[in-house]
């Protein structure tokens, strides 16, 4: 089921999926080694497409990566290398349309942020598929089941019109929810010239909340987690980087950051926008089917801020 | 060459929607990008040609029953965009509209300098930060004040012909004076503002040079030391500063306090704000600043 089937505009969002609340089944999540942003990324996104039967053809596909700020010495950004082997990725794979797509929180300065952040060298004629959601036309979507003190947000016509929605995150740690994912990562399409910069409503109607609302739109964005290089301890800006050397892929959001946080050590059941999210027992380990690398071969303990040592996974792994 | 006469006003004039507004880049007018070439037609004595007219009236059309402007027509909320109505030349909106916008203004201000959060805040153990003290503004309505809404409703409210009405101009100085105390309040370690957050969780932020530009044009006849402190700062951020936005705030900043920037030539403009952006500050340098003097 694709995106655009699954929003039609305003008026069919009452028939958006809400959050079920009783188990079912997982879409697989995939781990796959990448030692740095110099492997062949562009096999690898293929390899990705091709695991999880993406069937894009004719189809628009708007790729969100985490395009927040830019600091030289800081690993803040999803790597454009890796958004540039997804672009030409889902064009291979027959796309009609594959569009970059992004409305960072904090500045206003869209496509300088991205060209500072490498976006322009690492993307050929990067402004001719890129859109900033902050200014990107807008469509107020109802929430069928809110978490959040919101029932309804207005969002960019780009995201809702297309067929499928990449979430292109970086793996990071986050000072206030835990961990910043491919849930998280959907705050980026809320766009700013609507709610500002930052997008302050979502803070004041609960974080946790709104990344659940955001996700009950769009349960099926495929993601691509950016493990590469993660950033831990101060995320998701200040935080120091953090090799991982993994690309985590799948088409259920709350299986791949459950799988992301286990990378990370961080419990999933203590996260609780994925507990808003799901059932407990759907964020069970067990619960996700998984292939390619183990998690336990993978796993990297990233630093958590001292009030957020409540969320470390308990030694061999097991919810605590 | 005449203000008027330069590509980029020509860019501008032919990307005015038909209904007499602008969009960000293309499709719909939004209020924000159509006060901004409003108010670089009036930056380029061009407020009263044909275009000009057809945005002052698609604005002032547009006035919502609480007095605020939404950012477009299908929200249905009035937001910060309501501060830039009040820079536009004379007689865009009336007298009576203005003073209505001047009220909504007035009404709104950040969530957590109010009291029943202060208080809320104290009852749950802690201490308030003292830079949530002063009063700033928000993007939108019942959230937290930041650096940009609040650096555009001070220039906003001060540049308002003076109110007859005792009471609301003592209200003005007084939000006035608060939203520039709330600025010197969050200053980054840098000396210059980011969006608003300079300390998240103690660790200190870097400032951004949109923002510094911003709130230094906010503060233009301010001599506080932290406030020279920030001229120096926008001084240097001008030098590298790839973004044309950015770098007009900083150099109508910097003209404002008495220099004359050495970097000339602004980056390209990429959008429809940018293009008003760099006429506006093109004019700023020929001695019409359109954010501080009345057109």
């Amino acid at each position: 089921m694709t995106r655009r089937r699954w929003v039609a505009g305003a008026g069919a969002a009452a028939v958006l999926g809400g959050c079920e609340r009783k188990p079912r089944k997982t879409a697989p999540v995939s781990i796959y080694r990448a030692a740095s942003y110099s492997d062949d990324l562009y096999a690898l996104v293929a390899r990705i497409i091709a695991d999880h039967k993406l069937d894009v053809r004719g189809k628009r596909v708007v790729l969100k990566p985490n395009l927040v700020e830019f600091d030289e010495h800081a690993v803040i950004n999803t790597n454009p290398k890796l958004i540039h082997a997804a672009l030409e990725g889902f064009r291979a794979a027959g796309a009609s349309d594959v569009q970059i797509a992004e409305g960072p929180g904090h500045r206003r300065v869209t496509l300088d942020l991205a060209d500072a952040a490498g976006y322009f060298s690492a993307v050929p004629r990067f402004e001719s598929v890129f859109t900033d959601l902050n200014l990107d036309e807008v469509t107020k979507v109802r929430f069928r089941h809110s978490n959040s003190k919101l029932d309804s947000l207005f969002l960019p016509n780009t995201i809702l019109n297309c067929d499928l929605l990449v979430s292109l995150p970086k793996m990071k740690t986050h000072h206030w929810v835990g961990a910043t994912l491919s849930m998280k990562n959907l705050f980026g399409i809320v766009p700013g010239a609507v709610y500002g910069w930052p997008k302050n409503v979502l803070h004041w109607a609960g974080i946790d909340e709104t990344i659940a609302d955001l996700h009950n739109l769009f349960p099926r964005a495929f993601s691509i987690v950016d493990g590469i290089v993660g950033m831990e301890g101060n995320g998701p800006i200040q935080g120091r980087s953090r090799p991982v050397g993994v690309i985590v892929a799948g088409a259920d959001p709350v299986a791949v950051d459950a799988t992301c946080c286990r990378i990370m050590r961080i419990d999933p059941l203590r996260v609780q926008y994925l507990r808003l999210s799901a059932p407990e027992e759907q964020l069970a380990e067990e619960s996700t089917a998984q292939f390619g690398e183990s998690i336990a071969s993978v796993a990297t303990e990233f630093a958590l801020l001292p009030r957020l040592s409540h969320l470390r996974l308990a030694k061999g792994g097991k919810t605590s | 060459m005449e203000l008027y006469e330069h590509p980029n006003f020509r860019s501008l004039l032919s990307s005015q929607n038909p209904d007499g507004g602008w969009s960000y880049t293309r499709g719909g007018s939004w209020t924000e990008p159509t006060c901004y070439a409003l108010l670089a037609l009036s930056a380029a004595g061009q407020s009263a040609s044909e275009e000009g007219q057809r945005a002052a009236r698609w604005l002032a059309a547009r006035q919502r029953a609480d007095g605020g402007w939404a950012p477009r027509d299908v929200v249905p909320e009035s937001t910060w965009v309501t501060s830039l109505l009040l820079l536009l030349p004379d007689g865009v909106i009336s007298r009576e509209q203005a003073h209505r916008a001047v009220a909504w203004i007035l009404s709104q201000s950040g969530r957590e300098s109010s009291f029943l959060f202060r208080l809320r805040v104290r009852l749950l153990g802690a201490t308030p930060p003292p830079e949530q003290e002063f009063e700033g503004w928000p993007w939108y309505p019942n959230t937290a004040g930041w650096v940009g809404p609040t650096s555009l409703s001070i220039l906003a409210l001060r540049k308002l012909v003076p109110f007859g009405d005792v009471q609301i101009a003592a209200e003005v100085d007084r939000r006035v004076e608060q939203g520039r105390r709330y600025l010197l309040a969050r200053r980054c370690r840098d000396g210059g503002w980011n969006h608003g957050s300079s300390k998240a969780l103690g660790y200190d932020s870097d400032s951004y040079p949109e923002t510094t530009g911003m709130a230094l044009l906010a503060m233009h006849d301010s001599q506080a030391p932290e406030v020279v402190v920030a001229q120096t700062l926008a001084k240097q951020q001008i030098e590298t500063c790839r973004s044309c936005e950015a770098a007009s705030w900083l150099r109508l900043a910097l003209l404002a306090r008495g220099f004359q920037p050495t970097s000339l030539v602004l980056p390209d403009p990429r959008n429809t704000l940018e293009l008003a952006m760099e006429r506006i500050t093109e004019a700023a340098g020929r001695g019409r600043n359109v954010f501080i003097q009345r057109t």
